[in-house]
Order: structure tokens, then C-alpha cells, then sequence
């Protein structure tokens, strides 16, 4: 099992009348809640938590990109990776991932990854995302364009990153006429690329075909675990058994000394992440043409709940997020290891909304030195249970 | 066939069927739905019809019983998409009513091919771009924010059903994702068309609802006074739903106007 100390740098202080007034933490949440003088505090402080991980033996330290959104403060993840590469030495450097379905120029990405590659010295992990549903609105692309532009970036970087002659780029969303990278990345013949699925089989067929990493959005585990199951589907389909490497649970987890402190500790934290950073309605979050037909049928069909209906410890039993000392974190995780069929990795996020900076830190050490050691020997091939 | 019973065709065309709803005899009158209103034949359509009207409603592509027709994918291809749709259908010259978004297909057809338009009559049309009188997102309305925008009287909302009807769901996301292939950005409209509503040559009407809380009344003054002759008309105590919500009041200020501008064919009967 790998292991990574993953960040969504939210905004914690909202205005005591959020609930009331706000449908949503992002898109039209007014930025005159925004405190820099408390942004420099924020960033300072996540980024130390990040480099920390780094210090404890996570095997990654993982960033990513939302907009207009007091959810995360990371429009560029790039930005927050090139921070990390030069103070940090060891962990991976995962960019989870850039939204490359908004993006105006996608050639950029491509550059700034290679970059990043080479100041990591070739320790940085390439995710890919859509961009939710409200950063179509945000940056002005149409959502029925999503899937389209994002199919074609991507068949762009890795093309710009692999290809050693210059090349002419024409695809309906882009034309470039002079491709022509430098740098190029160190990573050969590219770095990895994480892809996060949220059910669409399109995506896991795409995953599975290139054996790129599948990694889960937050969800119940009997979701969750349909969407590993599609993955394997889809590997098998090919011929193959995935890499339990290749199969990543993203799951907010929280440790303290006693069960009792932990969930003491995580209830306000994890509420606040599910119930004000996540709160996002439906036309926020799958506008028009952003779904294909059988992916919202299967959204409806999976019959989930909105994240705000759903109480702490309906959160904790569907599997939404794990807490507690951390022998019942290690038992919980080796269920869920179970339950899911396997996966070679943890995308844990460990800075839960309000948590604080100490709760962080002591939460990813008691991580570090006491569950990963246990957690540790599942996920690599011999020990996966078979696919059903 | 009786005047309110409208025939239900399919026109064959080289990127997928087009469904339509035909009613009425005289003289042919294309009607360009609105971003609502797709697949349904109204009280607007009737009255028209028994006025005197061949009425022909399609669906856009990509809304209710249309094909998706994927390679028209903005304003531009709409203009096409309805010139083969008159073409397939043999029209000469025929009236061309549109509400909202579909009157910004209509004034771009007559733009695009003036000499083919017999006369236009613009209901709250979409499509010019006002910054100083913006256009609010429909995308961004919950159902109860959409209905308290579109209509004067708002109607009380319907019960709730006990499980979500899935098909009903993904028929109303298909239409607004087509909505949203044509319109997302820019939004609702084309730059270029007010500079270019010059070339319009059919007689013009515009109507406006007295309270459009979603299309400014300033939209429909300024389409008034773009088109070279264009006549302006207002309906009181009426929003932007207009043949939903005075469908009567509508349907007589068109049938007068294109009474006046008949085309002027044999019998005025075109097929």
C-alpha cells in the first residue's frame, strides 16, 4: 500500500450565517469573505503541513485545483507543487489533479508539468480532472464540451510530452500549428497520471486502457466499490489484472490518541467538509450536457444521498471518511480493503475543514508511525483478493 | 382533420429526423419554440392554426423528439439547420414566429436570407448581447427560481412526486444540454447580430410581456429599432412564459400582423 498525505486548502472561516444565506461555498460565495491577511496565514501553514508529510514517510503529498471556491484554495495546483518541489526531498509530488476540461490553453499544462518534473527531480505524479460542474460556469466553457476538451488535452500533453519532433496539433477544441516542448519531462515515457472516476464508464475504460491510476471521489464504499469493480471490468476486458497500485481509495481520514479524542476532534471537521465545503446544488454541480445520459441515469439509479443530509455517523458507516485511534483507522481501513476488493492506494486527507494545524499534525504522525506500518502490507499483488 | 388536432411528422434531413407538430391550413408559419415548450403543442398553436395558419412547430435538434444532430453546434448551424428544414419542407417565403431563444433562430435566419423569410414576428426574442440589461442565468435556477423568473403570475408548484421519474429527468437534462451546446458562451446571443439586423427585409413584429424578468424589455425595443420598419408591441401583466401565460393575447397580435402581410400565394395555400 502507498500512501499519500493529501490537501484541499479550504477557507475554514465562514460567516456565522453561511448556513442560512449561502447555497454554496463555491461560484457565487462572495470573495468579500476572504480575509487575505488570513490567506497568507493559510497557505504558510498548509504548505508546512504538506512538507511535514513529506518528513514522516507519506509516499505522496497531493494537491489539486478548484475555482471561485472557499472549498480550496488552489486555482493553480501547479503553483502549490513548484512551492513543495524545492522543500521537500523524498514523497511524490501528486498534482491530483489539473482541471484540463476548463482550461484555455491546454499546452501549458503539458509545460508546466515538464517543469515541475524536472525541479521534483522526477518525482511529480500528472492527475487529469474535468473540473466540477460550477468551474464551467466560472470560467465560461460549456459543460457539453467537457468531455471533448478533456479527451483531446490530454491526447495532447501526453503527445507533447512523448513526441521528440515538432508537431502540428488540430482537434475540434484546439489547433496549435508549432508543438514543440521544451523541457521536456525527466519521467519516461511520461510521469504518471492519475485519472478520478465518479462512476462513468467511459472513464474507466479510458483508465484501464492506458493503466493510468483510477481513484475514487468521496463516496460510500458499496459505491465505491461498483466503480473498482468497473475498473477491473475494464482491465480484464483488455486482457489484464490491474496493479493494485493502479486502484486508489481518496477517503478523508483523522487519528488521535483515543477513539473518543478522534471523533471529538472530527465531528466539526468532517461536518464542515461535507456539509458547508460540499454543499453544492445539483445546478452547480452536473450543468447541463456536463453528464452523458447513462452516467446521470446512473447517479439517480445509485440513489445517493446530497452530502448535507448526511449525519456524522451516517458518514462514518457508509465509509465517506475514516476516524478514530489508530488501531480501529488500521482495522477500519483493512475492512474497507476488503469490502472495496482491493486497492494498492490511500489518498488520505488528513487536513479535514476545521481542523486544526496541531490536529493535523499529530493526526498524520500517529498515521505515519502507527497505521501505516500495519496498512502497509496490503495492496501489492499477491495479497489482492481475486476480482469477483 | 380538426383544426386543434395538430399531425405529428418526422422530416428526414442528412443529420438525423426532425419531429414536428403541422396544424391548420393557409399560408405557412414556421414557429421556433422556446428554450421550454419543446415537444408540446399549445393553446398558442391552436389559435394560430384556427386562424388561418398552416402552423409548423418543430423541435430544435437535440430537444424532445428531434435527433441530437451533434454537428450543429452553435447559432450558425441552427441558421443552416432551418434553411434545409424550409427547404425540406417546400416553403415559400413563410412567416417565421419565434418566442426567446427561438426567436433569435428566427432573427438570425432573416438575417442570413432575407429574401426567404416571408414576414418575422419576434416574441421576447434571445439574442442580442446588452450588457447594461443582462440576461440572468437560467442555468444556474433551481425549478422554483426558473418559474418565479419566467412568469407574471407565477402557477403554484406541483406536488412533489414520491420517487424522482427518471426519464422525465433526463428528457428535461437533454433539452437544456442542447440549450447549452447553442448558448452557454457567449451567453444567449450573438455579438454580431445587432450590427447585422440591418439586412433584415420581412415585415417585423416585436412583442415584449410588459414584466420579462428574464429577457429585458430593453431586447425587444432595441431588436424594434435595429429591423427597418419593425413594429413594437407589448403584452400587460404577462412574463417572459408569454404563450404559456396569455397565449390568447399572443396569438391574436400575431395572427393580425401576418394577416396584413399575407405573402400573397395562390388562395394563400402554399402546398
Amino acid at each position: 500500500m502507498k500512501f499519500s498525505f493529501f490537501h484541499l486548502m479550504p477557507y475554514p472561516y465562514l460567516p456565522d450565517d453561511y448556513d442560512e444565506k449561502y447555497n454554496s461555498s463555491s461560484l457565487t460565495f462572495p470573495n468579500k469573505h476572504f480575509d487575505p491577511k488570513l490567506g497568507i496565514q493559510l497557505y504558510k501553514r498548509y504548505l508546512d503541513e504538506l512538507e511535514y508529510a513529506d518528513k514522516l514517510g507519506f509516499d505522496g503529498i497531493a494537491v489539486n485545483e478548484h475555482h471561485q471556491s472557499a472549498y480550496g484554495l488552489m486555482p493553480s495546483p501547479n503553483i502549490m507543487a513548484a512551492a513543495l518541489a524545492r522543500r521537500t526531498e523524498r514523497a511524490r509530488i501528486m498534482v491530483l489533479g489539473n482541471a484540463i476540461g476548463i482550461r484555455g490553453n491546454p499546452l501549458r499544462v503539458a509545460e508546466e508539468i515538464a517543469m515541475l518534473d524536472l525541479i521534483s527531480d522526477g518525482r511529480v505524479d500528472s492527475g487529469f480532472v474535468r473540473g466540477i460542474g460550477w468551474e464551467y460556469f466560472g470560467h465560461s466553457i460549456s459543460p457539453t464540451r467537457s468531455r471533448a476538451r478533456f479527451n483531446e488535452a490530454h491526447d495532447l500533453i501526453i503527445k507533447a510530452w512523448t513526441s521528440e519532433e515538432m508537431f502540428q496539433w488540430v482537434s475540434p477544441n484546439y489547433e496549435y500549428r508549432y508543438v514543440n516542448l521544451w523541457p521536456r519531462p525527466v519521467q519516461q515515457p511520461h510521469p504518471p497520471v492519475y485519472i478520478p472516476g465518479a462512476g462513468s464508464t467511459e472513464t474507466m475504460k479510458f483508465c484501464a486502457e492506458r493503466r493510468y491510476t483510477y481513484m475514487s471521489v468521496y463516496a460510500p464504499t458499496r459505491v465505491v466499490r461498483m466503480w473498482f469493480d468497473g475498473y477491473r471490468k475494464a482491465a480484464a476486458e483488455l486482457g489484464y489484472v490491474p496493479d493494485p497500485e493502479r486502484i486508489a481509495l481518496s477517503i478523508p481520514v483523522y487519528v488521535a490518541d483515543t477513539d473518543a479524542q478522534a471523533h471529538a476532534e472530527a465531528r466539526p471537521a468532517v461536518e464542515w467538509l461535507f456539509h458547508k465545503g460540499l454543499k453544492i446544488p445539483g445546478e452547480l454541480a452536473s450543468p447541463p450536457g456536463y453528464m452523458s445520459a447513462g452516467s446521470l441515469r446512473g447517479v439517480i439509479a445509485a440513489g445517493m444521498r446530497a452530502f448535507s443530509q448526511l449525519s456524522y455517523e451516517e458518514l462514518l458507516t457508509q465509509g465517506y471518511a475514516v476516524v478514530g485511534s489508530p488501531d480501529t483507522v488500521a482495522r477500519r481501513l483493512r475492512e474497507m480493503y476488503d469490502d472495496l476488493g482491493g486497492f494498492g492506494q490511500l489518498i488520505a486527507l488528513f487536513a479535514i475543514g476545521t481542523s486544526t494545524h496541531e490536529q493535523i499534525m499529530r493526526s498524520a504522525e500517529l498515521f505515519a508511525t502507527e497505521v501505516m506500518p500495519v496498512v502497509r502490507p496490503l495492496g501489492v499483488a499477491e495479497t489482492t483478493p481475486a476480482a469477483p | 382533420m380538426p383544426n386543434d388536432a395538430p399531425a405529428e411528422e418526422y422530416l428526414e434531413l442528412a443529420g438525423g429526423r426532425v419531429h414536428l407538430f403541422r396544424g391548420g391550413e393557409g399560408e405557412p408559419l414556421l414557429f421556433l419554440h422556446a428554450a421550454g415548450g419543446a415537444g408540446e403543442w399549445h393553446d398558442f398553436h391552436r389559435l394560430l392554426a384556427s386562424a388561418g395558419f398552416d402552423v409548423i412547430a418543430p423541435d430544435h435538434p437535440g430537444f424532445a423528439k428531434s435527433d441530437d444532430f451533434p454537428d450543429v453546434e452553435a447559432i450558425d448551424d441552427l441558421v443552416y439547420h432551418y434553411l434545409d428544414v424550409i427547404e425540406a419542407l417546400g416553403l415559400d417565403r413563410p412567416h417565421v414566429v419565434g418566442a426567446s431563444f427561438g426567436g433569435w433562430i428566427a432573427a438570425e435566419l432573416a438575417v442570413a436570407a432575407p429574401a426567404q423569410i416571408g414576414s418575422l414576428v419576434l416574441l421576447s426574442a434571445a439574442g442580442l448581447r446588452l450588457p447594461e440589461h443582462p440576461v440572468p442565468d437560467i442555468f444556474l435556477m433551481t425549478p422554483g427560481e426558473l418559474v418565479a423568473t419566467l412568469f407574471h403570475n407565477p402557477p403554484p408548484a406541483p406536488a412533489e412526486p414520491a420517487a424522482p421519474d427518471i426519464d422525465a429527468i433526463l428528457a428535461a437534462y437533454r433539452d437544456a444540454s442542447a440549450l447549452a451546446r447553442f448558448c452557454w458562451s457567449p451567453y444567449l446571443c450573438d455579438p454580431k447580430l445587432e450590427r447585422r439586423l440591418y439586412r433584415v427585409k420581412a415585415p417585423t413584429l416585436v412583442v415584449a410581456p410588459s414584466d420579462d424578468r428574464l429577457i429585458p424589455v430593453a431586447h425587444a425595443l432595441r431588436y424594434a429599432s435595429a429591423i427597418s420598419g419593425a413594429r413594437f408591441a407589448e403584452v400587460a401583466d404577462c412574463g417572459h412564459a408569454m404563450y404559456f401565460e396569455r397565449p390568447a393575447e399572443f396569438a391574436d397580435l400575431t395572427a393580425a400582423f401576418l394577416a396584413e402581410h399575407s405573402v400573397g400565394l395562390p388562395n394563400g395555400v402554399s402546398r
